[in-house]
């Protein structure tokens, strides 16, 4: 079925494409990042020298780097996030990964082999586009509108060209997959500190900012509406079971690159959270 | 046969000769895409697939991946402050070992599943001697940020930190778990810390296939 379809809502995906670049490439003027082609090495030695001008989030990535070897003792220190239920949070990242181990990653190795990979990023794409609302109510919380819109553009069109969203249009276009934005990030962008970390059963690395966050996000999921609690529950297992099949490489390689596992998940957790939330 | 060996060391001179001189015009993005594009295609050469293959595979990908890094720079800021504490004995150990040790972490995680995955060249930005080259590895379905910290030694450029989803620094995730473990234990320890573990990983690497 997925076979009529594919020329029609490819030329209707090109239109609302170039009717939507009109506010992606306003957004990469603002930001330079987002230009798509890779630039020519040499035009860019020759034209702009050594020193091109970069954006503030550029420079930042230059000066946090410098900061680490500047003479105060404050600089040493590592972005680090607060720990005062570490014993807990040591025995959950314990349970944790006995469960990934054990459980988690066996069924997913098991799932992987019954469902091939065209199925399991049509129902990642499902899941994608079933949780726009939340993703959109945030973009609009941060004042993102082009994002906004991508958001809302892509769940329309998603939804019925592209089957219940099993089929992203827009994979292929890059500035039509903004970054996904959720109340926790938004709470930071508003100024909340992190709090502290706290790492949950099953749902694994949090702090206290991301948990609200969690808690506010799953008002805008459209499971936490569902009757059948048990079956909502069920539903969202599964969906985590599909996308940690596209990770199972990572994070066995993560795991066996870690000296201190839960050193290095904190301390991986906090370093994406700010960088999520500077975005 | 004689004739024929001059003719490959002139080759060789002038081949060493050319990357000299035009070691200095490099940029940045450049040192990178060549080898990376060789290591793609060693990964997906099938002539490798059989299993006996795999340790050449690997070592030819880590003989083009190991100039492309400054290991001694890594080493020092995954270490940060307590370097200074490093005898120049230890850090030169240090940092061989620990080289091996991400050599052989990550050439493992590519060998173990390359799928068809893409990396796309971005941006490059430079800041005097400082480079940040800005990629993203793409498979069908995710898209993985990944941009490279690069310094200028001597006219080349080398990579010193990796940055995950644009802002997660690998080397800083090493800081953290190396000054908790510098808490407790001597350098010295560290590093046999490191070859244990090292050494275990080999053997778990060739048992595998």
């Amino acid at each position: 079925m997925e076979k009529n379809n594919p020329i029609g809502s490819l030329t209707l995906a090109a239109l609302l494409f170039c009717l939507l670049t009109g506010c992606a490439s306003q957004a990469a003027k603002k930001d330079p990042s987002l230009q798509l082609q890779a630039p020519s090495p040499h035009t860019a030695s020759t034209l702009a020298g050594d020193d091109e001008a970069l954006t503030a989030e550029e420079e930042a990535l230059f000066e946090e780097d410098e900061d680490v070897w500047s003479d105060e003792d404050e600089a040493q220190e590592v972005v680090q996030i607060a720990d005062p239920i570490e014993p807990f949070n040591r025995a959950m990242f314990t349970f944790n990964d006995k469960l990934y181990t054990w459980v988690l990653r066996p069924v997913t190795l098991g799932y992987r082999t019954v469902a091939p990979e065209p199925v399991r990023i049509g129902v990642s794409n499902f899941f994608t586009n079933l949780t726009t609302p939340i993703r959109f109510a945030n973009c609009i919380l941060q004042g993102k509108g082009e994002a906004a819109t991508v958001e809302i553009s892509k769940l329309i069109f998603n939804s019925t060209f592209g089957l219940l969203g099993f089929i992203d249009l827009f994979e292929d276009f890059p500035e039509m997959q903004p970054d996904k934005e959720d109340f926790g990030q938004t709470l930071g962008q508003w100024g909340a500190g992190d709090g502290f970390y706290i790492v949950w059963p099953i749902l694994g690395s949090s702090s206290l900012r991301d948990t609200v966050g969690l808690a506010g996000d799953s008002l805008l999921h459209p499971l936490t509406y569902m009757d059948n609690t048990a079956a909502a529950l069920a539903i969202r297992g599964y969906e985590r079971i599909n996308a940690l099949s596209f990770r199972i490489e990572d994070i066995d390689a993560a795991k066996k690159a870690a000296f201190d596992p839960y050193e290095a998940a904190r301390n991986f957790y906090i370093q994406l959270r700010r960088s999520k939330i500077n975005k | 046969m004689a004739p024929r060996n001059w003719a490959l060391i002139i080759w060789a001179i002038f081949l060493i000769a050319g990357q000299a001189t035009t070691a200095l015009a490099t940029r940045p993005m450049e040192t990178l895409q060549g080898p990376f594009d060789q290591i793609i295609s060693i990964l997906n050469d099938p002539s490798y697939k059989a299993g006996a293959l795999r340790a050449e595979q690997r070592d030819k990908i880590w003989e083009i991946a190991r100039p492309i890094f400054n290991f001694k720079e890594i080493s020092r800021r995954a270490i940060g402050r307590p370097w200074d504490n490093f005898s120049p004995q230890e850090k030169k150990q240090f940092s061989d070992v620990f080289s091996l040790f991400l050599g052989s972490t990550y050439i493992d995680k590519l060998q173990g599943k390359f799928n068809n995955e893409q990396i796309d060249f971005d941006k490059e930005l430079v800041k005097g001697s400082k480079a940040l080259v800005r990629t993203r590895l793409r498979r069908k379905n995710i898209e993985i940020p990944i941009d490279y910290r690069m310094h200028n030694v001597d006219g080349k450029w080398k990579i010193y930190d990796i940055l995950l989803e644009n802002g997660v620094s690998l080397v800083k995730n090493y800081r953290v778990q190396f000054t908790s473990i510098l808490k407790e234990k001597t350098p010295a320890q560290l590093i046999e810390d490191l070859e244990k573990k090292l050494a275990e990983q080999n053997k778990s690497n060739s048992g595998s296939k």
